[in-house]
């Protein structure tokens, strides 16, 4: 698999580029909006033509562009960056009925924005690619980036997961009953039995190798699946855990994308069900929002935990008892269809 | 690692509903261009010409006995062209949904084709149409994996116009790691009110046929399609029909500009280079190539330019674009298709609409079918945000 060296994330908490996880912020509108910094070192006039997706991607990987200076490749998941520019070129369309208009919101639309302009930034010519499959988006790249070191040993690759909240998603969103109708404070998200999550947006960065020295985290094993079935998903992953767990050892830390949506609760009941009785319970969607590439936030924090190893209370669920954190399973699923197991250990 | 063969091919196109209508329509030098969209209704429809499809979206709903609401056209020729490719490869149903067949879609429309539903719903002017989960890309992956149980590793890829030949390559990587025995690839793209426009405000539409590698050439024609590709390993593929195998591959970005290429083509160069050494093969080695060629003023001369850097002498190309259009995420996997046909079949279609070279460059493409050896063909696919892919296919 591969091990992480470096990682930054833009979210709407502050955890960028210092990371402070006691204060929770707050929504706005009922969003989780990212809290941008100034983005020193993007040129002015390159900065006010980006989309958000493509500044928050760019934003959080540019301290790893700065410490690096061979990238083998850019791999990124998005399932809904470029969504604004989409918005805003086809508003144009009908609002200047298919008149003369300006590409600038076309161009930056394309899902593969972020990535390029990274590679633009970078002067970056080799592998470069975007993968956009929803609620699998990172977990696809991520993938990428595993094959991508089993076929070139000791290259380096920036691997992320970037998606953005614009006011257009989420009126499409919230037709199709992804969040909570009520308004609710982000601390009581997982308290109501009530349908829909919170929107949010964010993006993390990471630089990953082969290479096991000074790492951070070592993620161990990955497995993503499409269902509907509690069952079937709950076999996986007592598959996966017995797979790729060491022997002798134990799941020390659940990582859990609960969203506090009743309608996919069951599956993050049947994950937390199968743990030992040592093992914690971490929540983070009432940091991130329910995001499709989660799962990258996810990860993010586990490599925060394993280097911390010190949370604030209201991302606990269950508390720590046990002397050591060295495994952590990260559990997500996205609207009860798409799941990810991702196990990643210290080094 | 394994070596990767093509057991099963499905496509739809402005030239044809099957393989056996493409090919037929290729050899014959057909163009499947016309000035007469109807899918919807815009300013360019009648103005400018367009690959469209002839069969409309009503006959594939009924064609595949779909009365669920909420499928879009594009996710209906993505259904087509992948149920031809799995009968073509004889996947049993129980094949397709085992945990080992995976699945990797492309496209760069997804759902928007839906233009006037997509506003309607983005600026909550509705109560919500029966779409609002059929916008993004992955919507048409998702559907596949569905109505056919799938429950291998699934995976939909958006670089432009380079989308499917990366869904192409992710799909060996997949077979060559591990995690999968067998993957079903492609891409699809419809015509959209948004891409029309899109293109149109970056005056790279052409008001004529285009005219691919041709020193007058005034742009591109927009079509739309889908096709899907069976990949299976070398060990599985005994007794079965086998069209080609996949021998080289490479992504490279040229990391220029967002919307066009280099004058000196790295992104090109790189990728065409990476695939050759991937394949571990020499230039010279190369018998044919279908090229990008999409018939604008920057994508043509760069290419050219990248082609003579690293062949000198380039073999015969040809761009299937003035047969079709640019068909954006579709694009890479129509023409693996053509490229898998042209291996099988032993013969090279034509670049059509060709006149005069390019001045700078003084290329002449392939300008009649013809009956030629062949052993080794690239594909080219280069797109937006200097998303470059190369494919190599060689004789089974």
């Amino acid at each position: 698999m591969f091990y992480i060296h470096q990682t930054y994330c833009i979210s709407p908490q502050r955890t960028f580029p210092q990371v402070d996880l006691e204060i929770l912020n707050h929504p706005v509108n009922k969003k989780l909006l990212a809290i941008e910094p100034l983005y020193d070192g993007i040129p002015p006039g390159i900065l006010r033509r980006m989309g958000k997706a493509i500044r928050m991607g760019v934003g959080a990987a540019m301290p790893i562009l700065k410490n690096t200076n061979a990238l083998n490749g850019i791999i990124i998941g998005t399932a809904k960056g470029g969504m604004e520019d989409c918005i805003k070129f086809l508003n144009q369309i009908v609002q200047y009925e298919e008149g003369l208009l300006a590409p600038g919101n076309f161009v930056q639309s394309t899902s593969n924005a972020i990535a390029a302009q990274l590679g633009l930034m970078c002067h970056n010519k080799k592998y470069n690619t975007t993968h956009v499959h929803r609620g699998l988006a990172f977990e696809n790249a991520v993938i990428d980036t595993i094959m991508q070191l089993n076929e070139h040993p000791g290259n380096n690759y920036l691997l992320g997961g970037v998606d953005e909240i614009s006011d257009f998603n989420y009126n499409i969103e919230t037709l199709a009953g992804a969040y909570k109708e009520e308004l609710i404070s982000n601390e009581h998200l997982y308290d109501r039995d009530s349908p829909g999550s919170i929107a949010g947006e964010g993006a993390a960065m990471f630089l990953v190798n082969d290479q096991k020295e000074n790492a951070i985290a070592k993620l161990k094993a990955l497995q993503i699946l499409h269902s509907e079935d509690d069952g079937l998903v709950k076999n996986n992953l007592k598959q996966f855990i017995a797979a790729h767990l060491p022997a002798g050892e134990e799941i020390d830390l659940l990582l859990s994308g609960e969203n506090g949506d009743n309608r996919t609760l069951k599956f993050y009941m049947d994950c937390e069900g199968l743990m030992e009785t040592n093992t914690a319970i971490v929540r983070f969607k009432h940091l991130s929002g329910d995001v499709p590439t989660a799962a990258a936030f996810g990860l993010w924090l586990a490599c925060q935990v394993l280097q911390k190893n010190d949370l604030p209370l209201h991302m606990i669920k269950k508390p720590f008892t046990g002397p050591h954190c060295n495994n952590i399973l990260l559990y997500n699923n996205y609207k009860g269809l798409q799941h990810s197991f991702m196990l990643i250990r210290k080094y | 690692m394994s070596r990767i063969f093509i057991t099963g091919i499905g496509v739809i196109s402005a030239i044809g509903n099957s393989i056996a209508e493409n090919r037929m329509a290729l050899a014959e030098g057909r163009c499947g261009i016309q000035n007469n969209l109807d899918l919807f209704p815009t300013k360019y429809s009648g103005v400018l010409p367009f690959g469209q499809i002839s069969v409309s979206t009503a006959s594939l709903l009924n064609n595949f006995k779909i009365s669920e609401p909420g499928v879009t056209r594009t996710t209906l020729l993505a259904l087509h062209a992948f149920a031809e490719a799995i009968q073509d490869g004889g996947l049993s149903p129980e094949k397709i949904s085992a945990a080992e067949t995976a699945l990797v879609g492309a496209s760069t429309v997804g759902g928007m084709c839906l233009t006037d539903e997509l506003y309607a719903d983005a600026n909550k002017n509705s109560n919500g149409s029966p779409y609002t989960s059929s916008y993004d890309y992955a919507s048409i992956t998702m559907y596949l994996q569905k109505h056919y149980k799938m429950n291998g590793i699934i995976n939909t890829i958006n670089t432009a116009c380079s989308s499917s030949a990366n869904a192409i390559m992710y799909g060996a990587m997949l077979i060559k790691n591990g995690f999968a025995k067998r993957a079903i690839v492609g891409g699809v793209d419809s015509l959209a009110k948004y891409t029309i426009n899109g293109f149109h405000a970056l005056h790279i539409l052409s008001s004529e046929k285009c005219t691919p590698f041709d020193e007058n050439r005034k742009g591109l024609n927009l079509g739309e399609g889908a096709a899907f590709l069976v990949l299976e390993k070398e060990e599985d593929i005994t007794g079965k029909k086998v069209y080609a195998e996949l021998t080289g591959y490479c992504n490279a970005n040229d990391a220029y500009h967002p919307s066009s290429l280099s004058e000196q083509g790295d992104g090109p160069y790189f990728s065409m280079q990476g695939a050759l050494q991937s394949a571990k093969l020499s230039t010279h080695q190369i018998d044919f190539i279908n090229a990008h060629g999409t018939g604008t003023e920057n994508n043509d001369e760069v290419e050219s330019r990248a082609l003579i850097r690293l062949f000198e002498k380039p073999p015969p190309f040809a761009s299937s674009k003035a047969n079709i259009g640019h068909t954006l995420g579709a694009a890479g996997a129509i023409e693996a298709v053509y490229c898998v046909l042209s291996l099988a079949h032993q013969e090279v279609y034509a670049n059509l609409n060709f006149k005069q070279p390019i001045a700078a460059t003084g290329l002449v493409p392939v300008q009649s079918y013809k009956k030629i050896p062949l052993q080794h063909v690239m594909s080219n696919s280069f797109g937006f945000g200097g998303n470059c892919s190369s494919l190599i296919f060689s004789k089974a």
